[in-house]
C-alpha cells in the first residue's frame, strides 16, 4: 500500500502547489519553448500561487511536441537522458520522448503500484498481449510486473494460437490486453472448442481502449475472472496513469505524478468535477520531458470525492470518446490526418480523397481505407496499381503499427461522405450510404 | 506539521526567497539543498521569525507563524540551531544549555532538569565539560552544545542550519548520527546542510533551492541518484562519470 494514495485533500493541495511551482520553475528556466509560451501569456515563474492557478498556463499539444522535435522540450541536458522513445505524431516530425534514469524508475514503480492495487502479486504469471503499436506501454507493463516479482510473458510477436498455447501451458493467471483483443482470444478459444477449464486465468487487466460494461460482463461471466480497467497515454506516465481499485467505481489517477483537469474542448475553459470534457494532464515529477497542460483529446469526467476503498486520489470515468477524429484500433491511435499524409507520401505528393471504413472481425477492429483513384494518378496499368497498393499497405503498417487494407474506388463511391467532411465511417453506415 | 506556501523573503531591496512552498510532516527529516546564497539559511530564519520582510503563508500545526515574535515561535515548539553555533562563549556549557530553556516557565523546573539529563545522555562530553566556558570547547563539542541548547526548548520541530560546517570528518559522522538518533526518538527535523550527500543519506525528503526558488523536490533517495543533483551538489565523484 502506498500511503500517498490516501493523502487528505489539504495535503494534495499542498503537494500539488509545491510540485507545480517547481515544475513551472524548471520549465521556465530550462525549456525555451515553455518560457516563450509563458511570457506570451504574460506569466513568469511566480504565476503559480496555488494549484488553482494551473488554469492560467498555456496548453501543450501533440503538435507542439512534434514541432519541437528532437530536443526542444527536454528540460535536462542530453547526457542525463538514458532512453528516447519515438512515436508517430501525424505531423511531419515524429514525437520524441526522453527519459532520465529517475523518470524510468518512477514509471516502473508507478506501474508496479498499479498492478499491486489491482490485486496482482509475485505469485502471478502475467501475460501481456498487445499490438506492436502499443509497444511502449508493453515495455512499461513488463517492467512494472517484473518489479512486483511476478513471472512475466511480454508481448512477443507471435500468432494468436501461439499466445493461447502459452497461456494454457504456462498457466497464465493474469492477462493484460485490450478489451477487443481479449474478446478476440475468447472467440478463437470457443471456435476451436478448447475447454475454458484449461485456462488458469483469475484476472484480466484491460487497457488501450474503453472497457464497456457489456464487455466486462462477458469476461467475468464466461471466463470467471476479475477485471480491472486502466488508462494511460504514451506522452505522460505510461499505462498506469489511472487504474481501477477493487470497487471499480472509476479509475484512480496517479495524483502524485500528474495533475489532471477537464476542459471544454471548444471554449477551453476548465470544467467542474463531474462535468464531461477533454482530459488535460500536467506532469509534475517528469524530469526530461515535462508537459504543462497537455491536451489528451480524450473525453471523460473527474470525481474528486474519496472512493469507498479509502483512496483519496481523484477518479476518471471510462473514456467516452475523442474530441478530434482520432480512432483507436486495439489501443493504437490513428488520425485521418495521418492517413491523408501517408497517402500523399505514397502517391508522390498528390492529395488523394479517402474514406476510412471500420469493420469488426471476431471483435477486432479492421481498418479499410478506400482511396479515390483520379484519372491523373491511375495510369490504367493494373499490375502497377496492385504493386502500389501492396507498398502502401506496408507503409501504413510501418507508420501506424496496425494493418490497414487499401481499396481503390471511384471518387463517386466515397463522395457523399467526403462532402460531409466525414473521414471515418462504420461498415454498416457506409453500405447504407452507398445504396442511397 | 509545518506548511509553507508562497514564501517571499527580502533583505531591503534584495529578494532572497521567491514563492517557495514546502512542508514537513511529523517524524520526517527534510533537507534543503542548495548552493551558497540560494536562500537556505534565510528560509530557516523566516520560519523562526528572524527575517523582518516576509510574505506568504507559514503554518505550524495549523497556526500561522506570521507576525509572531521569535520567542513565541519557540514557545510553539520550533527550535532553531543556527549556522556557526552562535554560542555565548564566555558562559559555561551549563549556562548555555539553560539559556535554551529560557522561554519555558519556571514551573517546568523538573521537566527542564529531566531534559538536561537527556541531553547529557545524548552528548556525554557536555556533561564532562559542564562547567567549562563554551569558548574553550572543540568545534564538534560546540556543535553538540548548540544542538543541546536548541533541544532544551523541548521543540517538536528542530531547525538545523549547517550542523557539520567546519567539522572534521569523524565529527561530521557523529553529528549526523546524532541527527538520525534524534529523529528515531521522534523529533521532526528540517535540515540545511552544505554536505548534500550526507543530508540526502539521512533525510526522508528534500527540496532543492536554486537562487531563491524551489526547482525540485522528492524522496531523498531519488534525488541522491539524480544526475543533475549529483553534478551540481554531490561533488566530484560524479564528475568522472558525467564527463566521459
Amino acid at each position: 500500500m502506498d500511503k500517498v494514495e490516501y493523502l487528505s485533500p489539504e495535503a494534495w493541495s499542498q503537494w500539488h502547489t509545491e510540485l507545480l511551482q517547481s515544475t513551472v520553475n524548471r520549465a521556465y528556466n530550462r525549456v525555451p519553448f515553455y518560457r516563450k509560451r509563458l511570457e506570451e501569456a504574460g506569466l513568469g515563474p511566480d504565476a503559480i500561487e496555488s494549484v488553482d492557478d494551473l488554469a492560467k498556463l498555456p496548453f501543450t499539444t501533440r503538435q507542439d511536441i512534434a514541432e519541437n522535435y528532437p530536443y526542444g522540450l527536454f528540460s535536462v541536458p542530453l547526457r542525463d537522458i538514458v532512453r528516447i522513445h519515438t512515436l508517430r505524431s501525424g505531423q511531419v516530425n515524429p514525437i520524441a520522448l526522453g527519459y532520465t534514469k529517475q523518470d524510468l524508475k518512477r514509471r516502473t514503480e508507478l506501474t508496479a503500484r498499479f498492478f499491486a492495487s489491482s490485486g496482482m502479486n509475485q505469485d502471478d504469471i502475467v501475460q501481456i498481449c498487445l499490438d506492436p503499436g502499443m509497444g511502449l506501454h508493453g515495455q512499461d507493463l513488463k517492467e512494472g510486473a517484473e518489479l512486483l516479482g511476478a513471472l512475466v510473458i511480454p508481448p512477443d510477436p507471435v500468432s494468436v494460437l501461439t499466445r493461447i498455447r502459452v497461456m494454457v501451458d504456462f498457466k497464465t493467471t493474469v492477462l493484460v490486453t485490450t478489451p477487443s483483443y481479449g474478446l478476440h482470444l475468447l472467440e478463437i478459444f470457443k471456435e476451436r472448442n478448447m475447454p475454458l477449464a484449461s485456462l488458469n486465468l483469475r484476472m484480466m487487466i484491460l487497457l488501450g481502449e474503453t472497457l464497456t460494461d457489456t464487455t466486462r460482463q462477458v469476461f467475468e461471466r464466461e471466463l470467471d475472472v476479475e477485471t480491472r480497467a486502466a488508462y494511460g497515454i504514451f506522452e505522460a506516465s505510461g499505462p498506469a496513469m489511472a487504474y481501477e481499485c477493487s470497487e471499480k467505481k472509476g479509475l484512480h489517477m496517479a495524483l502524485d505524478h500528474i495533475i489532471p483537469e477537464i476542459i471544454h474542448p471548444e471554449t477551453l475553459e476548465p470544467l467542474e468535477p463531474g462535468q464531461e470534457g477533454e482530459l488535460v494532464i500536467t506532469t509534475v515529477t517528469t524530469r526530461a520531458n515535462p508537459l504543462l497542460r497537455f491536451r489528451t483529446g480524450d473525453i471523460t469526467s473527474l470525481q474528486t470525492e474519496t472512493c469507498t476503498c479509502g483512496r483519496t486520489t481523484w477518479r476518471m470515468s471510462p473514456v467516452k470518446g475523442r474530441c478530434d477524429h482520432v480512432i483507436t484500433v486495439r489501443g493504437v491511435k490513428i488520425s485521418p490526418e495521418q492517413v491523408g499524409k501517408l497517402l500523399n507520401q505514397a502517391a508522390g505528393g498528390r492529395d488523394l480523397e479517402f474514406l476510412i471504413v471500420l469493420d469488426k472481425w471476431k471483435h477486432l477492429t479492421q481498418v479499410e481505407v478506400l482511396v479515390a483513384m483520379d484519372g491523373n494518378f491511375f495510369t490504367g496499368s493494373l499490375p502497377e496499381l496492385h504493386n502500389w497498393i501492396h507498398d502502401t499497405e506496408d507503409l501504413f503498417l510501418e507508420y501506424l503499427g496496425v494493418k490497414c487494407r487499401l481499396r481503390p474506388v471511384e471518387l463517386r463511391t466515397i463522395a457523399p461522405f467526403v462532402r460531409e467532411g466525414k473521414y471515418v465511417v462504420k461498415r454498416e453506415d457506409f453500405e447504407r450510404g452507398e445504396n442511397r | 506539521m509545518l506548511h509553507i506556501r508562497n514564501l517571499n523573503a527580502r533583505y531591503g531591496p534584495i529578494q532572497v526567497l521567491k514563492n517557495c512552498s514546502l512542508h514537513v510532516d511529523e517524524g520526517e527529516i527534510v533537507s534543503i539543498i542548495g548552493a551558497n546564497g540560494a536562500g537556505k539559511t534565510t528560509l530557516l530564519l523566516s520560519i523562526s521569525g528572524l527575517v523582518a520582510s516576509v510574505s506568504g503563508e507559514l503554518k505550524f500545526m495549523g497556526q500561522s507563524l506570521r507576525g509572531l515574535s521569535p520567542d513565541k515561535i519557540v514557545g510553539l515548539g520550533i527550535a532553531h540551531c543556527p549556522e556557526g553555533r552562535q554560542l555565548f562563549s564566555p558562559l559555561s556549557v551549563y549556562e548555555n544549555l539553560m539559556l535554551g530553556a529560557y522561554a519555558r516557565k519556571k514551573a517546568q523546573k523538573d521537566e527542564i532538569e529531566e531534559d538536561l539529563e537527556k541531553i547529557f545522555q545524548l552528548f556525554p562530553r557536555l556533561k564532562e565539560r559542564m562547567n567549562q566556558t563554551s569558548g574553550t570547547l572543540s568545534g564538534g563539542e560546540q556543535q553538540m552544545l548548540a544542538i543541546g541548547r536548541a533541544l532544551m526548548a523541548r521543540p517538536q520541530l528542530l531547525l538545523l542550519d549547517e550542523p557539520s560546517l567546519g567539522l572534521a570528518p569523524r565529527l561530521v559522522e557523529t553529528i549526523i548520527q546524532t541527527i538520525v538518533d534524534l529523529n528515531t526518538s521522534g523529533m521532526t527535523i528540517l535540515l540545511v546542510e552544505q554536505n548534500a550527500r550526507k543530508a540526502l543519506e539521512i533525510s526522508h525528503r528534500a527540496y532543492i533551492l536554486e537562487t531563491g526558488r524551489i526547482i525540485l523536490q522528492g524522496r531523498a533517495s531519488d534525488l541522491a541518484e539524480d544526475s543533475e543533483i549529483r553534478r551540481a551538489y554531490l561533488g566530484k565523484d560524479y564528475k568522472d562519470l558525467s564527463e566521459r
